[in-house]
């Protein structure tokens, strides 16, 4: 059985690691020792088989469809971020409309706060740092999405998952 | 094309993801050996090209250096998905030369007569029963033709690492590829 | 007697402003109190059908457009369950959507709402989210066989 060592050291010399001398050394171990020799072909065999293996692989989608995610997420981030709406007129002219009794205004003041204007506020917080979510807002579609590496690879869910609901 | 690309030519750099598509994708799926994966970080290995696409200064080919973006992608996805398991004897062992040094020589050809397409799936299926360790190891060599020390670097862990990474994949999948032989030809 | 009539003329004022601005806030202030939502359970396939015995229907138009818009890739989606519900005083609602899936959602504020997806009893994600009238929060990940699990969070008031 061939020392682990020298069994590394001839997977370096396949890989062209070595240097010049220990090359030479080992290509004389090589002639002289066929379990040394047989181990080599077998990592030849190997790595002739893996070559080429990822030329027969396709991306199972048309140039469209998948052109078209990238240039959407392109786009998303090099959109610049809606301005913040300022207070609008009516407001601030309300404010002068009403007569100037001091319980008016205090209770106008507590009336104008905290309205929900409807604008979108885009600062959002995922809490679990490790979640894998991929997060993607898009404003024409009013919708923010999150997605999750949920279920894991190791825990595929039933099929029933989905269809447990009736 | 890169450089009308660099220039903010967006009809230029989707003839780019055009042309160089497959072979990202390929990248990410042979490091993923997820369909769904794969498209997903070939995808953001795209917008993070056209991010950085100034800092391409062609001392690489263009599809070496997007294929290194979707390497460290499909890295970081799985440094994030890395779970507690209980490590098989063969892997707690990798370092150490653990079932690799005993395993018998293949002395038969497993590829031999084997049609081009007969033989990537059985590749495809070996590779899937490599851990994500020893399969990046490999891919990162075989596919990517980085160098021991380029590999270390990328996986942040020693060239000794490497090296049994490496050495335990290729055995392993010299004995796979025997065991589907066999199989198939009962 | 003209001190007084001034007087009631500007106490007339005060309560006409207040009446206005009244009925201009009060429906802010019905806000506070409620925020009405609807979740939908979807699930994404390239099927044109749902499985076999199943009847869900079809997702809604509305909606439908939304998740084309978005980097989905699935052609169909077919709503599993729909509960509308209203997070009043109390703040916090739990909504199951399958046997082993609920959202814990908890409101914020009057549009901001912080949502956690619970599967088989752990926390996959909390999110804080800001929710106003007319955005959909959509949380999803991948299903067996290539189809996708959804799960749409809106507003319905």
């Amino acid at each position: 059985m061939i020392d682990y060592k020298d069994q590394l050291k001839l997977q370096s010399y396949l890989d062209g690691e070595l240097a010049e001398s220990d090359s030479r050394e080992v290509a004389d171990w090589l002639a002289r020792n066929p379990e040394a020799a047989a181990l080599k072909t077998e990592l030849d065999q190997t790595r002739k088989a893996l070559s080429g293996f990822e030329d027969g692989i396709k991306l199972p989608e048309s140039r469209e469809f998948y052109w078209s995610k990238i240039r959407r997420e392109i786009q998303r981030q090099e959109a610049p971020a809606p301005p913040r709406p300022s207070e609008p007129w009516l407001y601030r002219l309300r404010r002068f409309l009403v007569p100037a009794t001091g319980l008016a205004v205090v209770g106008l003041l507590v009336l104008t706060v905290t309205r929900d204007t409807g604008s979108f506020d885009a600062s959002v917080e995922t809490a679990l740092e490790d979640s894998g979510a991929f997060t993607y807002h898009d404003d024409t579609a009013g919708a923010t999405l999150v997605w999750l590496s949920y279920p894991a690879d190791n825990e595929i869910p039933d099929d029933d998952d989905l269809n447990s609901v009736d | 094309m890169v450089k009308a690309s660099q220039a903010g030519d967006m009809v230029a750099f989707e003839e780019l993801v055009a042309r160089h598509r497959d072979k990202i994708y390929a990248r990410a799926y042979s490091m993923m050996r997820n369909e769904e994966d794969a498209i997903d970080l070939s995808q953001e290995a795209w917008v993070k090209g056209w991010q950085r696409l100034k800092q391409f200064q062609g001392e690489s080919s263009f599809g070496t250096w997007m294929t290194r973006i979707v390497i460290n992608l499909c890295l970081d996805q799985l440094r994030k998905h890395k779970r507690q398991r209980t490590e098989s004897i063969e892997e707690m062992n990798e370092d150490s030369g653990g079932v690799e040094r005993q395993m018998p020589v293949v002395t038969v050809n497993p590829t031999a007569g084997l049609e081009r397409g007969e033989l990537r799936q059985r590749i495809d299926r070996a590779l899937g029963q490599l851990s994500h360790e020893h399969r990046t190891a490999l891919v990162l060599h075989e596919f990517q033709e980085l160098e021991y020390k380029e590999i270390a670097k990328v996986m942040g862990c020693s060239i000794g690492t490497v090296m049994s990474r490496l050495f335990y994949a290729r055995r392993k999948m010299a004995a796979l590829l025997a065991d589907l032989k066999r199989e198939n030809s009962k | 007697m003209r001190a007084n009539l001034k007087a009631t003329r500007a106490l007339g004022c005060v309560c006409a402003a207040l009446m206005v601005l009244g009925t201009t806030y009060a429906p802010g202030l019905a806000q506070a109190a409620d925020m009405k939502l609807q979740s939908q359970l979807l699930w994404g396939t390239d099927d044109a059908k749902p499985p076999e015995g199943k009847n869900y229907k079809p997702v809604e138009p509305d909606i439908l457009k939304r998740l084309n818009e978005l980097p989905l890739k699935w052609k169909n989606y077919f709503e599993v369950k729909r509960t509308d519900f209203i997070l009043g005083p109390e703040l916090t609602k739990k909504v199951p959507l399958s046997d082993k899936c609920e959202l814990n959602v908890v409101r914020q504020n009057n549009s901001t709402v912080e949502v956690s997806l619970i599967g088989r009893g752990k926390e996959v994600v909390r999110r804080t989210q800001s929710l106003p009238r007319g955005q959909i929060l959509v949380l999803g990940g991948n299903a067996p066989n290539a189809t996708a699990w959804l799960v749409i969070l809106k507003r319905t008031d």
